[in-house]
Protein backbone atom coordinates (compact mmCIF):
# COMPACT_ATOMS: atom_id res chain seq x y z
CA UNK A 1 0.00 0.00 0.00
CA UNK A 2 2.91 2.46 0.91
CA UNK A 3 4.79 1.59 -1.78
CA UNK A 4 1.92 2.08 -4.42
CA UNK A 5 2.01 5.44 -2.71
CA UNK A 6 5.18 6.39 -2.98
CA UNK A 7 5.24 5.31 -7.09
CA UNK A 8 1.69 6.99 -7.50
CA UNK A 9 3.58 10.38 -5.78
CA UNK A 10 6.44 10.28 -8.08
CA UNK A 11 4.00 9.77 -11.05
CA UNK A 12 2.16 12.33 -9.99
CA UNK A 13 5.36 14.59 -9.70
CA UNK A 14 6.49 13.78 -12.91
CA UNK A 15 3.53 14.45 -15.14
CA UNK A 16 2.87 18.26 -13.23
CA UNK A 17 6.46 18.70 -13.87
CA UNK A 18 5.89 18.36 -17.66
CA UNK A 19 3.20 19.68 -17.84
CA UNK A 20 4.80 22.74 -16.06
CA UNK A 21 6.83 23.49 -19.43
CA UNK A 22 5.89 24.58 -22.24
CA UNK A 23 5.96 21.80 -25.14
CA UNK A 24 9.84 23.45 -27.52
CA UNK A 25 9.99 25.56 -30.28
CA UNK A 26 10.83 22.55 -32.76
CA UNK A 27 7.95 20.48 -31.20
CA UNK A 28 5.27 23.55 -31.78
CA UNK A 29 6.40 24.02 -34.93
CA UNK A 30 6.22 20.44 -36.18
CA UNK A 31 3.08 19.85 -34.16
CA UNK A 32 1.06 22.73 -36.21
CA UNK A 33 2.32 22.00 -39.47
CA UNK A 34 1.08 18.21 -38.74
CA UNK A 35 -2.21 19.37 -38.13
CA UNK A 36 -1.91 21.39 -41.28
CA UNK A 37 -1.26 18.42 -43.12
CA UNK A 38 -3.71 16.21 -41.45
CA UNK A 39 -6.37 18.83 -42.29
CA UNK A 40 -5.26 18.72 -46.34
CA UNK A 41 -5.39 15.53 -45.94
CA UNK A 42 -8.84 14.74 -44.79
CA UNK A 43 -10.83 12.24 -46.91
CA UNK A 44 -13.51 14.20 -45.86
CA UNK A 45 -12.64 17.18 -46.30
CA UNK A 46 -11.51 16.57 -50.01
CA UNK A 47 -14.89 18.05 -52.15
CA UNK A 48 -14.44 21.23 -53.75
CA UNK A 49 -17.48 22.22 -51.21
CA UNK A 50 -15.72 21.67 -48.59
CA UNK A 51 -13.29 24.23 -49.09
CA UNK A 52 -14.34 26.91 -46.06
CA UNK A 53 -14.78 24.42 -43.56
CA UNK A 54 -11.04 23.61 -44.51
CA UNK A 55 -10.16 27.06 -44.23
CA UNK A 56 -12.06 27.46 -41.09
CA UNK A 57 -9.80 24.69 -39.73
CA UNK A 58 -6.56 26.01 -41.05
CA UNK A 59 -7.65 29.39 -39.30
CA UNK A 60 -8.00 28.03 -36.18
CA UNK A 61 -4.39 26.10 -36.52
CA UNK A 62 -2.52 28.95 -37.69
CA UNK A 63 -3.81 31.84 -35.21
CA UNK A 64 -2.83 28.99 -32.68
CA UNK A 65 0.89 29.31 -34.41
CA UNK A 66 1.54 32.79 -35.25
CA UNK A 67 1.79 35.74 -32.96
CA UNK A 68 0.11 38.33 -35.38
CA UNK A 69 0.62 41.19 -33.12
CA UNK A 70 4.43 40.84 -33.13
CA UNK A 71 4.60 40.43 -36.99
CA UNK A 72 2.81 43.34 -37.65
CA UNK A 73 5.21 45.68 -35.58
CA UNK A 74 7.98 43.82 -36.71
CA UNK A 75 7.00 44.59 -40.76
CA UNK A 76 6.25 48.22 -39.59
CA UNK A 77 9.11 48.68 -36.96
CA UNK A 78 9.21 52.49 -35.72
CA UNK A 79 6.52 53.22 -38.76
CA UNK A 80 3.89 50.97 -35.42
CA UNK A 81 4.39 54.29 -33.14
CA UNK A 82 2.90 56.29 -36.17
CA UNK A 83 -0.20 54.53 -35.98
CA UNK A 84 -2.89 55.14 -33.37
CA UNK A 85 -4.37 51.86 -31.23
CA UNK A 86 -7.25 51.68 -33.12
CA UNK A 87 -5.24 52.06 -36.29
CA UNK A 88 -2.86 49.58 -35.31
CA UNK A 89 -5.66 46.83 -34.55
CA UNK A 90 -6.84 47.58 -38.25
CA UNK A 91 -3.27 47.03 -39.62
CA UNK A 92 -3.01 43.50 -37.77
CA UNK A 93 -6.87 42.22 -38.99
CA UNK A 94 -6.21 43.70 -42.50
CA UNK A 95 -2.39 42.54 -42.69
CA UNK A 96 -4.13 39.44 -41.76
CA UNK A 97 -6.16 39.21 -44.39
CA UNK A 98 -3.56 39.74 -46.95
CA UNK A 99 -1.81 36.99 -45.99
CA UNK A 100 -4.59 34.50 -45.34
CA UNK A 101 -5.66 35.60 -49.23
CA UNK A 102 -2.17 35.21 -50.37
CA UNK A 103 -1.07 31.89 -48.83
CA UNK A 104 -3.87 29.96 -47.92
CA UNK A 105 -4.66 28.67 -51.86
CA UNK A 106 -0.79 28.02 -52.08
CA UNK A 107 -1.25 25.35 -48.97
CA UNK A 108 -4.31 23.56 -50.85
CA UNK A 109 -1.77 23.03 -53.67
CA UNK A 110 0.07 20.48 -51.42
CA UNK A 111 0.21 16.83 -52.77
CA UNK A 112 2.21 14.58 -50.12
CA UNK A 113 5.32 16.52 -50.64
CA UNK A 114 7.64 15.44 -47.86
CA UNK A 115 8.14 18.05 -44.73
CA UNK A 116 11.63 17.49 -43.10
CA UNK A 117 11.83 19.64 -39.45
CA UNK A 118 15.38 18.79 -39.16
CA UNK A 119 17.13 21.43 -36.45
CA UNK A 120 16.29 23.84 -33.77
CA UNK A 121 18.75 26.95 -33.16
CA UNK A 122 18.09 28.46 -29.80
CA UNK A 123 19.26 32.30 -30.36
CA UNK A 124 17.93 32.97 -26.79
CA UNK A 125 16.01 31.41 -23.87
CA UNK A 126 12.90 33.46 -25.73
CA UNK A 127 14.34 32.86 -29.22
CA UNK A 128 14.42 30.27 -31.78
CA UNK A 129 15.21 29.44 -35.13
CA UNK A 130 13.37 26.34 -36.42
CA UNK A 131 14.79 24.75 -39.93
CA UNK A 132 12.48 22.63 -41.99
CA UNK A 133 12.61 21.42 -45.76
CA UNK A 134 9.77 20.28 -48.15
CA UNK A 135 11.28 18.07 -50.41
CA UNK A 136 9.61 17.73 -53.77
CA UNK A 137 10.38 15.70 -56.86
CA UNK A 138 12.71 18.29 -58.68
CA UNK A 139 13.90 20.70 -55.13
CA UNK A 140 14.35 21.12 -51.76
CA UNK A 141 12.81 23.87 -50.45
CA UNK A 142 14.04 25.43 -47.15
CA UNK A 143 11.54 27.12 -44.83
CA UNK A 144 12.58 28.75 -41.62
CA UNK A 145 10.32 29.32 -39.10
CA UNK A 146 11.53 31.81 -36.37
CA UNK A 147 9.63 31.95 -33.42
CA UNK A 148 9.51 33.64 -30.21
CA UNK A 149 8.12 32.87 -26.33
CA UNK A 150 5.97 34.17 -25.09
CA UNK A 151 3.71 33.83 -21.92
CA UNK A 152 4.84 30.05 -21.80
CA UNK A 153 3.72 29.49 -25.96
CA UNK A 154 6.55 29.49 -28.87
CA UNK A 155 4.90 31.62 -31.41
CA UNK A 156 6.23 32.35 -34.75
CA UNK A 157 6.76 35.70 -35.97
CA UNK A 158 8.56 35.42 -39.32
CA UNK A 159 9.12 32.64 -42.17
CA UNK A 160 12.05 32.53 -43.97
CA UNK A 161 10.83 30.97 -47.41
CA UNK A 162 14.40 30.37 -49.48
CA UNK A 163 16.02 32.47 -47.17
CA UNK A 164 13.61 35.32 -47.80
CA UNK A 165 12.25 36.41 -44.68
CA UNK A 166 9.09 37.51 -44.83
CA UNK A 167 8.85 39.92 -42.20
CA UNK A 168 11.85 42.08 -43.81
CA UNK A 169 10.17 41.57 -47.36
CA UNK A 170 7.36 43.82 -46.03
CA UNK A 171 9.26 45.81 -43.87
CA UNK A 172 11.09 47.30 -46.79
CA UNK A 173 7.32 47.61 -48.78
CA UNK A 174 5.51 49.39 -46.02
CA UNK A 175 8.63 51.44 -45.49
CA UNK A 176 8.70 52.38 -48.72
CA UNK A 177 4.80 53.34 -48.72
CA UNK A 178 5.21 55.18 -45.67
CA UNK A 179 7.83 57.15 -46.70
CA UNK A 180 5.48 59.25 -48.97
CA UNK A 181 2.05 58.17 -47.53
CA UNK A 182 0.23 58.36 -44.01
CA UNK A 183 -0.68 55.28 -41.95
CA UNK A 184 -4.43 56.03 -42.99
CA UNK A 185 -3.17 55.65 -46.50
CA UNK A 186 -1.57 52.37 -46.30
CA UNK A 187 -4.65 51.18 -44.51
CA UNK A 188 -6.75 52.29 -47.58
CA UNK A 189 -4.42 50.20 -50.13
CA UNK A 190 -5.16 47.26 -47.36
CA UNK A 191 -8.05 47.76 -47.38
CA UNK A 192 -8.88 47.59 -51.11
CA UNK A 193 -6.32 44.60 -51.44
CA UNK A 194 -9.04 43.01 -48.81
CA UNK A 195 -11.45 43.44 -51.23
CA UNK A 196 -10.27 42.51 -54.31
CA UNK A 197 -11.65 39.18 -55.69
CA UNK B 1 8.33 3.77 5.19
CA UNK B 2 6.58 5.24 8.29
CA UNK B 3 4.13 8.11 7.83
CA UNK B 4 6.20 10.78 8.67
CA UNK B 5 8.57 9.77 5.56
CA UNK B 6 5.09 9.40 3.61
CA UNK B 7 4.47 13.45 4.75
CA UNK B 8 8.56 14.66 3.66
CA UNK B 9 8.01 12.55 0.56
CA UNK B 10 4.53 15.03 0.28
CA UNK B 11 6.32 18.17 0.49
CA UNK B 12 9.68 17.16 -1.35
CA UNK B 13 6.93 16.97 -4.33
CA UNK B 14 5.07 20.26 -3.62
CA UNK B 15 8.86 21.33 -4.03
CA UNK B 16 9.42 19.83 -6.57
CA UNK B 17 6.46 21.04 -8.44
CA UNK B 18 6.91 24.51 -7.48
CA UNK B 19 10.58 24.94 -8.92
CA UNK B 20 9.95 22.94 -11.74
CA UNK B 21 7.22 25.63 -12.66
CA UNK B 22 9.59 28.75 -11.23
CA UNK B 23 12.14 27.49 -13.94
CA UNK B 24 9.03 26.94 -16.54
CA UNK B 25 9.93 29.23 -19.70
CA UNK B 26 7.68 31.81 -19.42
CA UNK B 27 8.59 35.20 -20.74
CA UNK B 28 10.05 36.51 -17.67
CA UNK B 29 10.43 40.02 -19.31
CA UNK B 30 7.52 39.43 -21.25
CA UNK B 31 5.09 42.33 -19.85
CA UNK B 32 2.89 40.49 -17.17
CA UNK B 33 -0.10 39.51 -18.17
CA UNK B 34 -2.36 39.95 -15.18
CA UNK B 35 -5.50 37.29 -14.67
CA UNK B 36 -4.86 35.39 -17.55
CA UNK B 37 -1.63 34.40 -16.57
CA UNK B 38 -3.50 32.61 -13.51
CA UNK B 39 -5.49 30.72 -15.24
CA UNK B 40 -3.62 29.32 -18.03
CA UNK B 41 -0.74 28.27 -16.39
CA UNK B 42 -2.07 24.95 -14.31
CA UNK B 43 1.21 24.92 -12.37
CA UNK B 44 1.16 28.36 -11.17
CA UNK B 45 -2.34 27.96 -10.02
CA UNK B 46 -1.37 24.93 -7.57
CA UNK B 47 1.68 27.20 -6.43
CA UNK B 48 -0.68 30.41 -5.50
CA UNK B 49 -3.60 28.16 -3.53
CA UNK B 50 -1.13 26.23 -1.35
CA UNK B 51 1.55 28.74 -0.82
CA UNK B 52 1.05 31.66 1.13
CA UNK B 53 2.37 34.15 -1.56
CA UNK B 54 5.51 35.84 -1.05
CA UNK B 55 5.08 39.89 -2.40
CA UNK B 56 8.17 39.86 -4.33
CA UNK B 57 7.60 37.12 -6.53
CA UNK B 58 4.04 37.79 -7.88
CA UNK B 59 3.63 40.81 -7.63
CA UNK B 60 3.02 42.26 -11.29
CA UNK B 61 5.11 44.97 -11.53
CA UNK B 62 3.14 47.66 -13.44
CA UNK B 63 -0.55 47.26 -12.73
CA UNK B 64 -1.93 49.38 -15.27
CA UNK B 65 -4.57 47.90 -17.53
CA UNK B 66 -3.37 49.62 -20.82
CA UNK B 67 0.29 48.00 -20.86
CA UNK B 68 -1.52 44.81 -21.08
CA UNK B 69 -3.06 45.54 -24.71
CA UNK B 70 -0.24 44.87 -27.23
CA UNK B 71 -1.82 47.83 -29.29
CA UNK B 72 -0.97 49.98 -27.11
CA UNK B 73 2.17 49.06 -26.45
CA UNK B 74 4.78 51.91 -28.69
CA UNK B 75 7.55 50.06 -30.58
CA UNK B 76 11.23 50.68 -29.03
CA UNK B 77 14.45 50.75 -31.11
CA UNK B 78 16.17 49.60 -28.17
CA UNK B 79 14.08 46.64 -26.99
CA UNK B 80 13.70 45.35 -30.76
CA UNK B 81 17.80 45.82 -31.52
CA UNK B 82 17.69 42.81 -28.15
CA UNK B 83 15.30 40.92 -29.16
CA UNK B 84 16.08 40.94 -33.10
CA UNK B 85 18.79 37.86 -33.78
CA UNK B 86 18.67 38.91 -37.26
CA UNK B 87 19.37 42.45 -37.30
CA UNK B 88 22.25 42.14 -39.80
CA UNK B 89 19.91 41.01 -41.86
CA UNK B 90 18.28 44.76 -42.57
CA UNK B 91 19.50 44.64 -46.01
CA UNK B 92 18.63 47.08 -48.10
CA UNK B 93 19.65 48.53 -51.94
CA UNK B 94 19.99 51.87 -53.53
CA UNK B 95 17.43 52.39 -56.46
CA UNK B 96 18.24 55.41 -57.90
CA UNK B 97 17.07 54.38 -61.84
CA UNK B 98 14.04 53.32 -60.00
CA UNK B 99 11.71 54.65 -62.72
CA UNK B 100 13.69 52.50 -65.46
CA UNK B 101 13.29 49.66 -63.49
CA UNK B 102 9.76 50.00 -62.84
CA UNK B 103 9.25 50.17 -66.32
CA UNK B 104 11.31 46.81 -66.95
CA UNK B 105 9.56 45.39 -64.46
CA UNK B 106 6.38 45.72 -66.61
CA UNK B 107 7.91 45.06 -69.42
CA UNK B 108 9.19 41.68 -67.45
CA UNK B 109 5.74 40.94 -66.31
CA UNK B 110 4.00 41.00 -69.57
CA UNK B 111 6.68 39.07 -71.61
CA UNK B 112 5.46 36.44 -68.71
CA UNK B 113 1.95 36.59 -68.73
CA UNK B 114 1.53 37.16 -72.39
CA UNK B 115 5.00 34.82 -73.75
CA UNK B 116 6.58 32.40 -71.62
CA UNK B 117 3.87 31.77 -69.35
CA UNK B 118 1.42 30.63 -72.65
CA UNK B 119 4.72 28.53 -73.95
CA UNK B 120 5.53 27.05 -70.56
CA UNK B 121 2.07 25.98 -69.47
CA UNK B 122 1.94 24.50 -73.49
CA UNK B 123 5.12 22.75 -73.25
CA UNK B 124 4.33 21.52 -69.81
CA UNK B 125 1.28 19.71 -70.84
CA UNK B 126 3.76 18.06 -73.44
CA UNK B 127 6.35 17.06 -71.94
CA UNK B 128 5.78 15.04 -68.79
CA UNK B 129 7.47 16.74 -65.52
CA UNK B 130 10.24 13.96 -65.24
CA UNK B 131 11.76 14.86 -68.46
CA UNK B 132 11.57 18.68 -68.18
CA UNK B 133 13.56 18.13 -64.68
CA UNK B 134 16.17 15.87 -67.03
CA UNK B 135 16.21 18.77 -69.41
CA UNK B 136 16.89 21.25 -66.65
CA UNK B 137 19.66 19.20 -65.31
CA UNK B 138 21.34 18.92 -68.80
CA UNK B 139 21.38 22.61 -69.23
CA UNK B 140 22.74 22.71 -66.01
CA UNK B 141 25.35 20.54 -66.33
CA UNK B 142 26.73 22.41 -69.31
CA UNK B 143 26.85 25.46 -66.65
CA UNK B 144 29.85 23.60 -65.05
CA UNK B 145 32.39 25.61 -66.08
CA UNK B 146 30.93 29.14 -64.69
CA UNK B 147 30.55 27.09 -61.66
CA UNK B 148 34.43 25.62 -61.37
CA UNK B 149 35.50 28.99 -62.06
CA UNK B 150 33.85 30.49 -59.41
CA UNK B 151 34.36 28.01 -57.13
CA UNK B 152 37.82 28.21 -57.36
CA UNK B 153 38.14 31.87 -57.61
CA UNK B 154 36.38 31.94 -54.18
CA UNK B 155 38.99 29.41 -52.92
CA UNK B 156 36.57 26.56 -52.14
CA UNK B 157 38.57 23.72 -53.40
CA UNK B 158 36.11 20.92 -52.15
CA UNK B 159 33.25 22.59 -53.98
CA UNK B 160 35.61 22.88 -57.04
CA UNK B 161 36.47 19.38 -56.46
CA UNK B 162 32.57 17.91 -56.24
CA UNK B 163 31.82 19.91 -59.07
CA UNK B 164 34.40 18.37 -61.41
CA UNK B 165 33.37 14.82 -59.97
CA UNK B 166 29.55 15.32 -61.04
CA UNK B 167 31.06 16.88 -64.38
CA UNK B 168 32.91 13.62 -64.80
CA UNK B 169 30.31 10.88 -63.43
CA UNK B 170 26.78 13.00 -64.99
CA UNK B 171 28.52 12.84 -68.35
CA UNK B 172 29.17 8.90 -68.13
CA UNK B 173 26.44 7.70 -66.19
CA UNK B 174 23.86 10.20 -65.94
CA UNK B 175 23.33 9.75 -69.74
CA UNK B 176 25.78 12.70 -70.77
CA UNK B 177 23.99 15.31 -67.81
CA UNK B 178 20.08 14.36 -68.19
CA UNK B 179 20.57 12.11 -65.00
CA UNK B 180 22.26 13.24 -62.14
CA UNK B 181 23.10 10.42 -60.37
CA UNK B 182 26.23 12.41 -58.69
CA UNK B 183 23.47 13.64 -56.30
CA UNK B 184 21.92 10.89 -54.80
CA UNK B 185 22.43 9.72 -51.35
CA UNK B 186 25.35 7.50 -52.20
CA UNK B 187 27.59 10.23 -53.70
CA UNK B 188 26.16 13.02 -52.64
CA UNK B 189 27.36 15.67 -54.62
CA UNK B 190 25.40 18.46 -54.86
CA UNK B 191 25.33 21.42 -57.35
CA UNK B 192 27.27 23.70 -56.14
CA UNK B 193 25.14 26.91 -56.07
CA UNK B 194 27.26 30.09 -57.31
CA UNK B 195 28.28 32.40 -59.92
CA UNK B 196 30.93 35.50 -60.60
CA UNK B 197 28.51 37.65 -59.33
CA UNK B 198 28.74 35.92 -55.42
CA UNK B 199 33.00 35.77 -55.99
CA UNK B 200 32.67 39.33 -56.18
CA UNK B 201 31.06 39.62 -53.29
CA UNK B 202 32.89 36.92 -51.16
CA UNK B 203 35.44 39.42 -51.47
CA UNK B 204 33.63 42.34 -50.53
CA UNK B 205 31.96 43.83 -53.68
CA UNK B 206 28.67 45.04 -52.82
CA UNK B 207 25.82 45.76 -55.11
CA UNK B 208 26.09 49.54 -56.33
CA UNK B 209 22.61 49.93 -56.80
CA UNK B 210 19.66 47.94 -58.06
CA UNK B 211 18.90 47.00 -62.34
CA UNK B 212 15.79 45.30 -63.55
CA UNK B 213 17.07 43.73 -66.72
CA UNK B 214 14.87 42.86 -69.29
CA UNK B 215 14.06 39.31 -69.63
CA UNK B 216 16.87 38.84 -67.02
CA UNK B 217 15.50 40.35 -64.23
CA UNK B 218 16.58 41.49 -60.94
CA UNK B 219 20.48 42.21 -60.60
CA UNK B 220 23.12 44.63 -59.78
CA UNK B 221 26.34 46.15 -61.27
CA UNK B 222 27.98 43.50 -59.52
CA UNK B 223 25.92 40.59 -60.15
CA UNK B 224 25.51 41.46 -64.26
CA UNK B 225 29.01 39.99 -63.90
CA UNK B 226 27.30 36.69 -64.20
CA UNK B 227 25.33 37.48 -67.17
CA UNK B 228 28.25 38.49 -69.21
CA UNK B 229 30.42 35.54 -67.54
CA UNK B 230 27.63 33.23 -68.43
CA UNK B 231 27.44 33.79 -71.97
CA UNK B 232 31.43 33.54 -72.42
CA UNK B 233 31.46 30.34 -70.17
CA UNK B 234 28.23 28.87 -71.14
CA UNK B 235 28.71 26.36 -74.12
CA UNK B 236 25.28 26.98 -76.04
CA UNK B 237 26.49 30.46 -76.32
CA UNK B 238 28.76 29.62 -79.19
CA UNK B 239 25.91 28.25 -81.35
CA UNK B 240 26.22 29.00 -84.62
CA UNK B 241 23.84 30.50 -86.83
CA UNK B 242 22.60 32.77 -83.80
CA UNK B 243 18.87 31.81 -84.53
CA UNK B 244 19.81 28.06 -83.40
CA UNK B 245 21.71 29.84 -80.18
CA UNK B 246 18.22 31.79 -79.99
CA UNK B 247 16.15 28.67 -80.50
CA UNK B 248 18.21 26.64 -77.51
CA UNK B 249 18.09 29.87 -75.10
CA UNK B 250 14.78 30.17 -75.49
CA UNK B 251 14.08 26.57 -75.05
CA UNK B 252 15.85 26.51 -72.03
CA UNK B 253 14.41 29.76 -70.73
CA UNK B 254 10.62 27.89 -71.55
CA UNK B 255 12.11 24.48 -69.67
CA UNK B 256 12.89 26.56 -66.72
CA UNK B 257 9.98 28.51 -66.50
CA UNK B 258 7.72 25.44 -67.15
CA UNK B 259 8.95 23.90 -63.64
CA UNK B 260 8.40 27.08 -62.03
CA UNK B 261 4.98 28.23 -63.03
CA UNK B 262 2.81 29.48 -60.26
CA UNK B 263 6.08 31.21 -58.55
CA UNK B 264 6.20 34.88 -59.81
CA UNK B 265 2.41 34.64 -59.59
CA UNK B 266 2.63 34.04 -55.56
CA UNK B 267 4.89 36.17 -54.76
CA UNK B 268 2.80 39.28 -57.19
CA UNK B 269 -0.23 38.31 -55.19
CA UNK B 270 1.35 37.81 -51.42
CA UNK B 271 2.96 42.05 -52.27
CA UNK B 272 1.32 44.85 -51.26
CA UNK B 273 4.32 46.72 -54.22
CA UNK B 274 5.21 43.56 -56.11
CA UNK B 275 8.17 45.48 -57.86
CA UNK B 276 9.45 46.32 -53.80
CA UNK B 277 8.75 42.71 -53.45
CA UNK B 278 10.85 41.36 -55.94
CA UNK B 279 13.31 43.80 -55.13
CA UNK B 280 13.93 43.19 -51.66
CA UNK B 281 13.61 39.14 -51.89
CA UNK B 282 16.26 39.15 -54.62
CA UNK B 283 18.82 41.06 -52.24
CA UNK B 284 17.99 39.04 -49.05
CA UNK B 285 18.59 36.01 -51.40
CA UNK B 286 21.81 37.29 -52.82
CA UNK B 287 23.07 38.06 -49.44
CA UNK B 288 22.18 34.44 -47.93
CA UNK B 289 24.00 33.17 -50.79
CA UNK B 290 27.42 35.41 -50.45
CA UNK B 291 27.15 34.56 -46.76
CA UNK B 292 27.13 31.01 -47.54
CA UNK B 293 29.86 30.94 -50.51
CA UNK B 294 31.88 32.98 -47.34
CA UNK B 295 31.17 30.27 -45.25
CA UNK B 296 33.12 27.71 -48.26
CA UNK B 297 35.94 29.73 -48.97
CA UNK B 298 39.52 28.78 -47.31
CA UNK B 299 40.30 32.48 -46.98
CA UNK B 300 37.12 33.44 -45.33
CA UNK B 301 35.90 30.80 -43.33
CA UNK B 302 37.54 31.91 -40.38
CA UNK B 303 36.95 35.19 -40.24
CA UNK B 304 33.15 34.86 -41.80
CA UNK B 305 31.85 33.18 -39.23
CA UNK B 306 34.41 33.42 -36.04
CA UNK B 307 31.61 35.53 -33.77
CA UNK B 308 29.22 32.48 -33.87
CA UNK B 309 31.06 29.35 -34.97
CA UNK B 310 29.27 26.31 -33.85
Amino acid sequence: MKKWFTIGSVLIFFVLAFSCHAAGPLATAETAVGKVIDVLRDPQLKSPASKEAKKDKLRIIYKDMFDEIEFSRRTLTRNWNKFTPDQRREFVDLFEQVLEKAYLDKIFDYSDEKIEFYKENMVSDKQAEILSKIVTSSKEIPIFYRMILKDGKWKVYDVVVENVSLVQNYRTQFNDILASSTPEQLLEILRKRVKEH
Amino acid sequence: MSKSDAGILWILLLIFIIAGCAHSPRGESSPPVQGQALTDAPGKTAFMTVMPVSDAAVTPQEPSAQKDDPFHDEYVDDEDDARDLHKDEKVSIADPIEPFNRAMFLFNDKMYFWVLKPAATGYNAVVPEPGRIGVKHFFDHLGYPARVLSCLFQADVKGAAEETGRFVINTLWGLGGFLDPAAGESLNLQKQDTDLGQTLGVYGVGHGFFIMWPVYGPSSPRDSLTIVGDHFLYAPSYIDPWYARFGVWSYEKINSASLRIGDYESLKAAAIDPYIAMRDAYIQYRMQAVKARKEKSLLFKYSAGAGQKE
